[in-house]
């Protein structure tokens, strides 16, 4: 694939949700989110209000993303804010931004919350060539990107297509193997393949 | 993978915080995880590895702006439970007796202490003050900067029981990470020589901050312990 093609099926949703670049990164420092989470541990509910003023949309976006419900992804939202509020002290500045941190906390609940009610999901269909194939250019993407992000990018790239299309739909749907396998109508054992030896290349492609 | 592409039991058992965090375990299996993840270091460093990696692909994902009501529920659900849960709780742990009596005339003690600081600072720019508490209620610190930035003292306003583990002293500029500004003594009052390098960003915009750390300070330069106490400048 080209950096075009690679770029547009990493950036834009599977289910046709795409979207443009983030802006959370250029709107809220990650040093000012960091000094509102220090605050929120000596339970500063001022502070929380800020992390939340700043990063709820972002959240509420993860949330209804994977929960596709409006009044789950409410329900969700608020479950995220009160464990940000009791365990803000167990982030670690040295260790993750602190939006990563936020977004895994977010993806979490909302992933647990989608595993409680099992069975009443409409299945999106992905058609990998299509995805492929979307010419969409996504330059400016690449110039805000992370060096993370175009990290993560440039490993996707090096695995077949349908098992970034994979792994990228699982991260960003919240399904598992059986969900994800119905979707791309594979097989339950191809499906976990791909995206195990995926995850494998991936790891050695994101270590060196 | 042997070369046949074959999945290894070895490397079986590292996908599974991969798996865990790319989302697509069962519950159960998301709960073995995650009680996993409480007593195996190795296995935690993992998903911290695949969140911090994975996690950037949230970067595509749009910001949808919650309904005005979403954030009045964690509000008063916030408000429900014991104000400043963790810090309160940590910090009433390290009190060993204070009655209201007390604690005011400890406070008054602490303001006088920093004012007769400020007094000697030379004329110029206004001297800052903070009382640094946790969550509301009666502050547990009150400090003093002055109007040089250069120096400020740190006076307890509350009785603490001596402690093995050690307070650190953070300035908190309006848009920047915590910076050290080194251990204090929550029995005593203490000043601070300002490392020059942050004499010019006291300002009314910053906070400071007070957390717990290993005995000798944060071996990370960056608060690594829950935050006892904090408070925003002030100009007097």
């Amino acid at each position: 694939m080209d950096d075009g093609r690679v770029q547009s099926v990493l950036t834009k949703g599977l289910s046709g949700t795409g979207t443009g670049p983030d802006s959370m990164g250029a709107e809220v420092s990650r040093s000012q989110l960091t000094a509102a989470l220090a605050r929120v541990a000596g339970g500063d509910r001022a502070a929380l209000q800020i992390v939340y003023e700043d990063t709820s949309a972002k959240l509420f976006g993860v949330c209804l993303r994977i929960l596709s419900d409006r009044s789950e992804a409410e329900d969700v939202l608020q479950e995220v804010y009160l464990t940000v509020w009791r365990k803000a002290s167990g982030f670690d500045p040295a260790r993750a931004s602190p939006i990563t941190w936020l977004v895994a906390i977010a993806r979490n609940r909302a992933i647990d919350r989608l595993r409680s009610a099992a069975g009443c999901r409409r299945l999106e269909p992905i058609d990998t060539a299509e995805e492929v194939r979307d010419p969409a250019p996504a330059a400016l993407d690449l110039v805000e990107a992370s060096q993370e992000a175009s990290r993560l990018g440039m490993c996707l790239e090096q695995l077949e297509p349908r098992q970034a299309v994979a792994i990228r739909a699982a991260f960003m749907d919240g399904n598992t193997y059986e969900e994800l396998a119905e979707r791309m109508s594979v097989p339950l054992g191809t499906m976990k393949s791909w995206i195990r030896r995926g995850l494998l290349k991936l790891r050695d492609c994101l270590e060196t | 993978m042997t070369d046949d592409g074959t999945i290894t039991p070895a490397e079986s058992g590292k996908l599974t915080a991969a798996e865990y965090v790319l989302g697509v375990l069962s519950a159960a299996e998301r709960r073995q995880a995650e009680q996993r993840m409480a007593h195996d270091q190795t296995f935690a460093n993992e998903i911290a590895f695949w969140e911090q990696r994975l996690g950037t692909m949230a970067d595509a994902i749009a910001p949808v702006a919650p309904p005005d009501k979403a954030w009045q529920r964690i509000a008063r659900a916030v408000g429900r439970r014991n104000p400043g849960a963790a810090g309160e709780s940590l910090w009433q742990s390290l009190v060993f007796w204070r009655s209201f009596a007390i604690g005011s005339a400890l406070l008054a003690v602490a303001s006088i202490g920093a004012l007769t600081f400020i007094e000697i600072s030379p004329p110029g720019r206004a001297p800052l003050y903070a009382t640094l508490g946790a969550g509301g209620g009666q502050p547990n610190f009150v400090a003093a900067v002055n109007a040089t930035g250069t120096s400020m003292l740190v006076v307890p306003a509350a009785l603490l029981s001596a402690d093995q583990r050690a307070m650190q002293l953070w300035l908190i500029p309006a848009g920047d990470k915590p910076h050290s500004l080194g251990l204090i003594d929550p029995t005593r009052p203490v000043r601070v020589d300002v490392p020059p390098d942050l004499a010019g960003r006291f300002t009314q915009d910053a906070a400071l901050a007070v957390s717990i750390e290993p005995p000798g300070g944060s071996p990370t330069g960056q608060p690594t312990g829950p935050v006892v106490a904090n408070g925003k400048l002030t100009s007097l």
